[in-house]
């Protein structure tokens, strides 16, 4: 059974470490240096831990020993295989040795290659879908209306329609010439389409600027709850008698 | 005094200390309003909400795999997301596999918010869910590429050995065996994929599922532009936001959706519908507002003082 | 010939089956055959690194470009080899020949393969935590500046270690629930450090942000040119856009000039974000998704092909 008084230990111990690490905000001192490094610290420590009890034991060393059968479970054989990985994997360590660095890009070497035999069927699966929907109808098939109207014909495509699809495949191409051809050139077309680029791209920014903020203020928001509405008025106000 | 700055000067080079202890003061004076504000929600939220709460799309009783990739660090976002979500899984009686590949901690998060929303459950004298029966925890699975490589390939072998245990039992068994994966052998036979993330592990989703189940996301702002675009291709089939997405959906549980040409989708009135999202939406606005304020200030103040130069 | 093909080299790797028959690449578990398995293959493993120590350095780059292609080549068989019928076919109701057995073995193999990257990378990552250890503990040795600090770090990394691996134990050996109910040391330990402190933490230094990004909003975004006039627009759109009273209120106002007017109702903030999210932002994104897929096929290709600088020299 947790201890009653545990939760609101707990809740202090966090709020201490919140207030350590928002010191920063006035300056860097040996407080907040203090909470930085046991930050660091623990993270590295969880992390020693993770790779064996989350990672290695269940995906690498079960499978390479098995199971026996225990009530309502099969016994699952070992595969004996899986054993090559370990001196794989101490290959890496030897970055640290002057004359046989060079053994340590064999593990990286394999994860790079498996990612970049992904990478052809990730291509297509990622973008071909967003290719196929950018080519859009540039022409329109009603004249009833210019405007779109707020119950649309299901199908139709009118031309204030067409003039946003006109404006997206603008952005798209110009923006993509912007990355494509980023090389100087003489065309003043290029030329003219990578400026066009660069300041529609400024309009997607705006937009990824503005939610990011909304992350980022959340995250905040989310602390400050923590400390004033969990910690002091649900946790401490109760505990000395408050409402 | 030649070098006395002027105020336009000084409204310029506002010290950020004060910026600092503003916006902290705004926050927090916002959080202590309990005001439900209110929203209209945007094409992506409802269409996630349609593809939740719409039984055509989501049976009731049906199964759904959903990851969950959040931990603390973005807990303000997808701690409501999750909420808001296990409150219409819960209340349709769809059972979940709960799964993690980004962070090891996430499982135990993601628990802890089942345990929550169980809570509420049961002072609200509601069915509360169990282990094995309704949910069953795969656990987390290290390299997100290749694990959702696996899941899409097979699913079953991807998540072989996993065990939970059941309740009244003491030996935990193969997932497979529960009610809520009996029936569930390839990711195409659940009706959606769900994510929650605070990382790209939404994007990986995307590439290694490639079309096989109809996927759904949660997502924080940072990820939504990117997402959106991924929305917009229909590859993903519905999307929340960040705390703006967490309001909408919160929005759309007390008042259901009606869309021309499009059934209706129920609400969930007289339940617990705002949480998190509504508790910090007000906060949010203020902070927006502060922020807004100080760019026009700065703008403002610049160009009073060239005109004055 | 063809029986002995499917008998001896489709169980390789391909352990899909739920409850697998014995054969050359298993061994019952808990027996001295599996272990004397492992320990031989370990041996071959640690052989094979006696001899790259040993080898020639014109080899160096041949070795380390073979590693590569391999691992990437079976990807590229996955996407290019027909695909099975259904994976999820039993064994011995699966179609024969020898097209079938490959793409019957490539889908299997799948989840098999994707498992090494991950055990590859969690021997790697122990690399980060060595260099880390090993640069603190020398900084306390040589009493450098601010040595206490790594002091700290070193005690909360071992504490970490030890309660998360204690508690991982205790939980392995009574169960879970018998865990959250006792609530043993090893419980409390990892609680308070890993939910109490860690979690908190990187909550907070991720909140930091907020306070930076009005800072840095507040000083750099100044309408100074053409680039930065649009992006402080469609940031300001953007924001207003996340706040749904504004959004409610500007949307009803211009409801109240008419509702039924298409044309007045393209003002809507909703109508407008949207515009701006679904013309201009979304192509926007999707210009630079595409650049960065381009780049990351390219250089998948040059790496798969050793064209690019990774191999030994």
């Amino acid at each position: 059974m947790q201890s009653e008084s545990y939760p609101i230990i707990k809740l202090f111990v966090g709020v201490a470490c919140t207030v350590g690490l928002y010191s920063v905000l006035y300056r860097e001192t040996k407080f907040y240096r203090f909470f930085e490094h046991m930050f660091l610290g623990l993270a590295a420590g969880w992390a020693m831990f993770a790779l064996w009890g989350e990672t290695l034991k269940s995906t690498w060393w079960d499978r390479m020993v098995g199971s026996v059968a225990d009530e309502g479970n099969p016994a699952v054989p070992g595969y004996w295989a899986w054993a090559l990985l370990l001196p794989i994997g101490v290959m890496a360590y030897f970055v640290v040795s002057k004359k046989h660095n060079w053994i340590s890009r064999i593990p990286i070497g394999i994860i790079l290659g498996l990612w970049s035999g992904q990478q052809v069927q990730v291509w297509f699966t990622r973008y071909g879908p967003q290719m196929q929907s950018s080519m859009k109808p540039l022409f329109p098939t009603t004249w009833s209306e210019f405007i779109t109207p707020l119950q649309p014909e299901a199908g139709a495509v009118y031309p204030a329609q067409v003039i946003g699809n006109l404006i997206f495949l603008l952005t798209l191409l110009s923006a993509m010439s912007y990355f494509l051809f980023s090389f100087e050139t003489k065309s003043k077309l290029f030329n003219g389409m990578t400026t066009w680029g660069r300041w529609l791209l400024m309009i997607g920014f705006g937009a990824i600027f503005g939610s990011t903020v909304m992350t980022r203020f959340t995250l905040m928001i989310d602390r400050m709850y923590f400390v004033f509405i969990e910690f002091f008025q649900q946790g401490l106000i109760p505990l000395i008698g408050g409402r | 005094m030649a070098n006395e700055k002027t105020i336009w000067e000084k409204l310029q080079a506002i010290d950020r200390r004060v910026l600092y202890t503003l916006l902290m003061v705004i926050a927090t004076v916002s959080l202590f309003f309990k005001v439900n504000v209110p929203t209209k929600p945007g094409q992506p939220t409802k269409d996630l909400y349609r593809l939740l709460v719409d039984d055509e799309a989501l049976p009731e009783g049906s199964t759904v795999i959903l990851q969950s990739d959040w931990t603390q660090s973005t807990r303000g976002e997808s701690a409501g997301q999750m909420e808001a979500l296990l409150r219409i899984l819960m209340r349709r009686n769809i059972k979940f596999a709960l799964l993690s590949v980004a962070d090891p901690q996430a499982p135990l998060v993601a628990r802890n918010v089942i345990r929550a929303i169980n809570l509420e459950r049961k002072a609200k004298n509601q069915r509360e869910y169990q282990v094995w029966e309704d949910y069953v925890n795969l656990g987390y699975f290290p390299n997100a590429e290749g694990t959702s490589n696996a899941i899409a390939a097979n699913f079953k072998t991807a998540v072989a050995g996993r065990k939970e245990t059941p309740p009244g039992s003491a030996t935990p068994l193969d997932v497979f065996q529960s009610p809520v994966l009996s029936k569930v052998s390839k990711v195409e036979d659940v009706p959606v994929y769900i994510n929650v993330t605070g990382s790209k592990t939404s994007n990986i989703l995307i590439e290694r599922l490639g079309g096989r189940v109809p996927f759904a996301a949660l997502v924080t702002g940072v990820m939504g532009p990117e997402t959106l675009n991924y929305y917009q291709s229909g590859q993903v089939k519905g999307v929340a936001i960040g705390l703006n997405g967490v309001a909408e959906m919160e929005s759309l549980m007390e008042k259901g959706l009606v869309e021309t040409g499009k059934p209706e989708v129920k609400s969930f009135a007289g339940e617990t519908n705002y949480g998190r999202g509504m508790a910090y939406y007000l906060a949010l606005h203020t902070c927006l507002v502060l922020m807004i304020v100080a760019v026009v200030v700065g703008n403002v103040a610049m160009v009073a003082a060239r005109k004055k130069k | 010939m063809e029986a002995g093909w499917r008998h001896a080299v489709i169980p390789w790797l391909a352990q899909a089956p739920a409850a697998p028959a014995l054969n050359m690449w298993n061994a019952p578990a808990g027996t001295p055959e599996i272990w004397m398995k492992v320990g031989i293959a370990m041996l071959a493993g640690f052989g094979l690194l006696a001899a790259l120590i040993a080898a020639p350095t014109r080899l160096r780059r041949p070795i380390s470009g073979a590693f590569i292609f391999l691992a990437g080549l079976f990807w590229v068989l996955v996407f290019l080899f027909p695909k099975p019928i259904d994976s999820q076919t039993p064994h011995e109701q699966r179609p024969r020949g020898f097209v079938q057995d490959v793409s019957f073995w490539l889908a299997d193999a799948i989840p098999v393969v994707s498992n090494f990257s991950n055990i590859l990378t969690a021997f790697i990552l122990g690399l980060g935590v060595f260099s880390l250890v090993r640069i603190h503990l020398m900084r306390v040795a040589k009493k450098q500046n601010d040595w206490p600090f790594s002091v700290v770090l070193l005690v909360s990394m071992v504490a970490m270690a030890t309660f998360g691996y204690w508690d991982w134990k205790t939980r392995l050996d009574l169960g879970g629930a018998k865990v959250d109910e006792a609530w043993p040391l090893a419980a409390y330990g990892k609680d308070l450090l890993f939910d109490g402190m860690l979690q908190v933490m990187e909550a907070a230094m991720f909140s930091l942000i907020a306070f930076f990004i009005l800072s840095a909003a507040y000083r750099a975004f100044r309408i100074r040119s053409v680039e930065a006039t649009i992006l402080l627009c469609a940031a300001l759109i953007a924001m207003l856009n996340l706040m749904g009273a504004v959004v409610v209120t500007w949307d009803g106002m211009i409801e109240s000039f008419g509702k039924d007017n298409a044309f007045v109702m393209n003002f809507t903030l909703s109508s407008v974000a949207g515009f701006i999210r679904d013309n201009l932002q979304t192509p926007g994104i999707r210009a630079i998704d595409f650049g960065i897929g381009l780049g990351a096929l390219a250089m998948g290709l040059r790496l798969w092909l050793s064209l690019e600088r990774v191999g030994g020299n």
